[in-house]
């Protein structure tokens, strides 16, 4: 029994951002938030039951804040959807029936919001999925139960972002850091994505070593979870799974935000050109260009 | 017998080798023993191959030469006239005598260079390969080979180079053990290292010998005087006048006085107030020590010991510096001995000015001894009292940065597609949704979500998924084919490698030609290139040939043919212009 117990960690962050949600429903298309969260809560259920110890956190990103659905803080009373008593796992239930309640108010919690703008007439709120944010949070997460695992436990914690909206670069830094930090942390992070690529999910799943995914038929999306996230990293080199993509790692520039293969980078604030400006619009700073020296004219003659 | 036209130098009988009696024989190029009774060299070394000789310590009974070759083998002859030792002795000499005159002459000259490049190539099995492939085969010249590895030979040369001070054994003195020499005297072994030892430990004897040696006294000499001097026994006290390292005991006095002061200066710590005992006074059993030496001999002795631990310590330290006071030291013994020939008085007129100097340097010093102590002093408590680590130094500030779009730095390197859902036009990404809308029907639907299990999977979309993460599925492409390293053998990966190895190291001695500056560049350019026809034809061709046959899915040479092909072409253009500049 001296062997080193691992378990595992899953945090699942589903984008839910409802106007994301809403379009697809509108188009018609097959797959909804309710569906993809049933589907969610099935691949948690799955991660449970392939081990005692494994844990499981479901994060959602919503366009104003990050919600943890499960497991919620133990102070707070337990809140969850009546579910129809058929004989499932007690532990199972609890996990979909606080996933339901949870996201049942965070819509609530919208409209009322909603109806507090029509009063004020304010801005509108912002449309993009916090994912940056959720991974933050998932990463705190992760950083609070390796502490809390007992001596002679081994954690091992991996994050699958499951995101349907597109990529908000205003979140690029944020993004960036949690990547980064994930990687630093050896959590892996892999990518289930619904809709758009995200250049910036296919880097961090090639940074910290965790696959990316983009379904080509988003109600199979359960499938998908199950056959390609479900085995844990180590498991997955003994899997035919599918290859990994060669990442796009260009930078776009910052004048015309177009992707560039060589580009000119300000010495000062880093920032990336297309084009040579002597001076840097972003920290203003003047460069002086040293010209090719020019070549004696006392050349030999051959 | 091998080759009667040798030349026969020295024929040494009654030498024994491996307790059988033989007979030693020195010739031109080698040197020979043979068995009694026989008539067949049973030993023969070239002299080239001989690397030292080494010959018995007189004291020993036997009289033996050994031979040392450069594989570090050894042999070992024994002299053994049956008439008398002193005919052993000169037997030996004169086998010894020869050899060092022959020795030297034979002497391989394998330069350090040529060893190292062996070593490199013993070491690096890759550079040895490169080596077989081009320079074996007649591609690349050794020379050109040699000076693109030129780094690696320098920084094995480096390796080797950083000499470290080797310091002095403390017991050199004692270790030099008198040996009687039957009558009434003492014979002293002098090694070069313990010369050198002497002479680091002592630099007065050093300038004393640079002085003395070569116009007053000879080597041996010099030597004897040393040991017959006071300087060296213990009583010092009575100093002849006469003797050549009176000046230097002198010395020696002085450098004791100012050790003196210049270690006892701490104002921290008193030295006065140190007793000798032992910190438990049980350990001892006496509390005070009272016993003051009064013998003046004991105290000059420990005093020595002193100074000469002081010296031996500060041989170690000997830097850069000492070196240039060593030259300028050479300087003054060119002149000194001429003075030495001119007239005695002016030796000692000029010492004694000397000393002159050094004591009013003292008087100076001591004028300014208060001052300079009571800053020291004050330096020192300063350094006790302060850490610099907890002064709360203010760091000047940096130059801040001045962002004027903060917003396109921190959204980061994004490409613009991705900017359609930003806060500013998120209305026309939704498309015709309104937020209110939007969260109406998300909350319509949260309202309607049901438990329905069964229903999260279809059948036939389960089936499309299935077929799509399958092998060869849709999702699945590229897994299915075999790896490149599963499909090739290990002896074809081996030889491509090598070619490519091969190559590379051609191309690089062609392309290091531009710009191509001078004649000998465009020369070596040329030849660059007809190396680089050769090689495609004696290597490449049939490389690509055996390739093919294996019907391999990847061209596996075709990178290779295209470096070579961007290589010609290079040539072909500073070709094409040459040829127009010309005309």
């Amino acid at each position: 029994m001296t062997d080193k117990v691992t378990s595992c960690l899953l945090i699942i962050i589903v984008d839910t951002n409802p106007f994301w949600w809403s379009r697809k429903r509108r188009v018609n298309d097959q797959l909804s938030l309710t569906h993809c969260m049933d589907s969610v809560v099935v691949l948690g259920n799955s991660h449970l039951m392939l081990a005692h110890r494994n844990k499981l956190a479901i994060v959602a990103a919503h366009t104003d804040q990050s919600v943890f659905l499960y497991p919620r803080p133990p102070t707070e009373k337990v809140n969850m959807t009546k579910l129809p008593d058929d004989g499932q796992y007690n532990d199972f239930r609890q996990v979909e029936g606080q996933v339901k309640f949870q996201m049942s108010q965070l819509i609530a919690k919208d409209k009322e919001k909603l109806e507090d703008l029509f009063e004020m007439e304010e801005q509108p709120p912002p449309s993009d999925s916090l994912v940056a944010g959720a991974m933050c949070m998932a990463l705190c997460y992760a950083h609070r139960m390796e502490k809390d695992c007992p001596i002679g436990e081994n954690l091992s914690v991996r994050i699958l972002v499951v995101k349907g909206s597109e990529d908000c670069p205003s979140q690029y830094m944020n993004f960036m850091n949690a990547v980064f930090t994930a990687q630093k942390q050896n959590i892996v992070i892999d990518a289930c994505i619904l809709d758009t690529e995200s250049g910036l999910l296919q880097q961090a799943c090639d940074i910290t070593g965790g696959l990316y995914l983009k379904i080509p038929q988003p109600q199979g999306l359960l499938e998908y979870l199950m056959w390609v996230f479900l085995p844990d990293p180590v498991a997955r080199s003994k899997m035919a799974l599918p290859p990994r993509a060669q990442v796009d790692y260009r930078a776009a520039c910052f004048c015309h935000r177009h992707l560039v293969d060589i580009g000119y980078v300000c010495s000062v604030c880093l920032s990336i050109y297309c084009t040579f400006s002597p001076i840097c619009s972003t920290c203003q700073t003047t460069f002086k260009i040293l010209g090719p020296q020019k070549v004696s004219k006392k050349k030999k003659k051959v | 017998m091998s080759k009667s036209s040798e030349e026969v130098l020295l024929i040494v009988k009654n030498v024994k080798n491996k307790k059988t009696d033989g007979t030693l024989y020195m010739m031109g190029e080698r040197m020979a023993w043979m068995l009694e009774s026989k008539n067949v060299f049973n030993i023969s070394y070239m002299y080239a191959d001989i690397k030292a000789q080494k010959i018995s310590p007189d004291t020993k009974e036997k009289v033996q030469l050994q031979i040392i070759l450069h594989d570090g083998s050894a042999n070992t002859f024994l002299f053994n006239n049956p008439k008398s030792r002193q005919l052993q002795m000169q037997d030996r000499e004169s086998v010894k005598e020869l050899l060092q005159q022959l020795l030297p002459r034979f002497k391989r000259k394998i330069s350090s260079e040529l060893e190292d490049k062996n070593r490199i190539l013993q070491q690096d099995p890759e550079s040895f390969q490169l080596y077989k492939d081009l320079v074996v085969s007649g591609v690349v010249t050794p020379e050109d080979f040699w000076a693109s590895r030129s780094h690696m030979l320098t920084s094995a040369n480096n390796k080797t180079q950083p000499g470290q001070n080797v310091g002095v054994s403390p017991a050199f003195l004692a270790d030099i053990k008198p040996q009687q020499d039957g009558a009434n005297g003492l014979k002293y072994n002098l090694t070069a290292d313990v010369i050198q030892s002497i002479f680091k430990t002592y630099p007065m004897v050093k300038k004393k010998h640079a002085e003395a040696v070569p116009h007053l006294v000879s080597e041996s000499e010099f030597w004897t005087r040393f040991f017959q001097s006071h300087y060296f026994h213990r009583d010092r006290h009575a100093l002849a006048s006469k003797d050549i390292f009176t000046e230097c005991a002198k010395i020696d006095e002085e450098v004791m006085k100012e050790e003196i002061t210049r270690n006892a200066n701490d104002p921290f710590i008193d030295l006065t107030h140190i007793k000798d005992q032992g910190i438990d006074d049980e350990y001892r059993g006496i509390v005070d020590d009272t016993r003051t030496s009064n013998n003046i001999a004991n105290q000059a002795m420990i005093r020595r010991f002193n100074q000469h631990s002081t010296m031996v310590l500060r041989a170690c330290n000997l830097t850069e510096s000492s070196c240039v006071a060593e030259s300028s030291c050479g300087d003054s013994v060119k002149e000194s001995p001429k003075r030495c020939e001119n007239d005695r008085k002016t030796k000692s007129n000029s010492l004694s000015e000397f000393n002159g100097n050094v004591s009013d340097l003292h008087i100076n010093s001591t004028n300014t001894v208060y001052h300079e102590e009571s800053i020291r002093k004050k330096k020192r408590i300063k350094e006790k009292l302060e850490y610099e680590d907890l002064d709360n130094r203010e760091q000047p500030e940096g130059v801040i940065l001045r962002l004027t779009h903060m917003d396109r730095y921190l959204r980061g390197p994004t490409p613009a597609t991705n900017t359609t859902s930003s806060i500013s036009n998120w209305a026309s990404s939704l498309g015709d949704i309104s937020p209110e809308d939007a969260i109406q029907t998300m909350s319509q639907e949260i309202l309607t979500w049901g438990s329905c299990r069964r229903k999260i999977l279809g059948g036939s979309s389960a089936l499309a998924v299935l077929g799509e993460l399958s092998p060869g599925g849709a999702l699945m492409s590229g897994t299915s084919l075999q790896q490149l390293h599963q499909q090739v053998s290990p002896v074809t990966r081996e030889e491509i490698k090598q070619t490519y190895n091969a190559m590379c190291e051609l191309l690089r001695h062609f392309w290091t030609c531009f710009p191509v500056s001078s004649k000998t560049l465009e020369d070596k350019v040329t030849k660059m290139r007809m190396t680089l026809e050769r090689f495609e034809m004696s290597k490449l061709i049939p490389l690509k040939e055996k390739v093919s046959q294996y019907h391999y899915a990847m061209d596996l040479t075709g990178h290779l043919e295209e470096m070579l092909r961007a290589a010609y072409n290079k040539f072909d253009t500073w070709q094409a212009k040459k040829h127009a500049r010309k005309t």
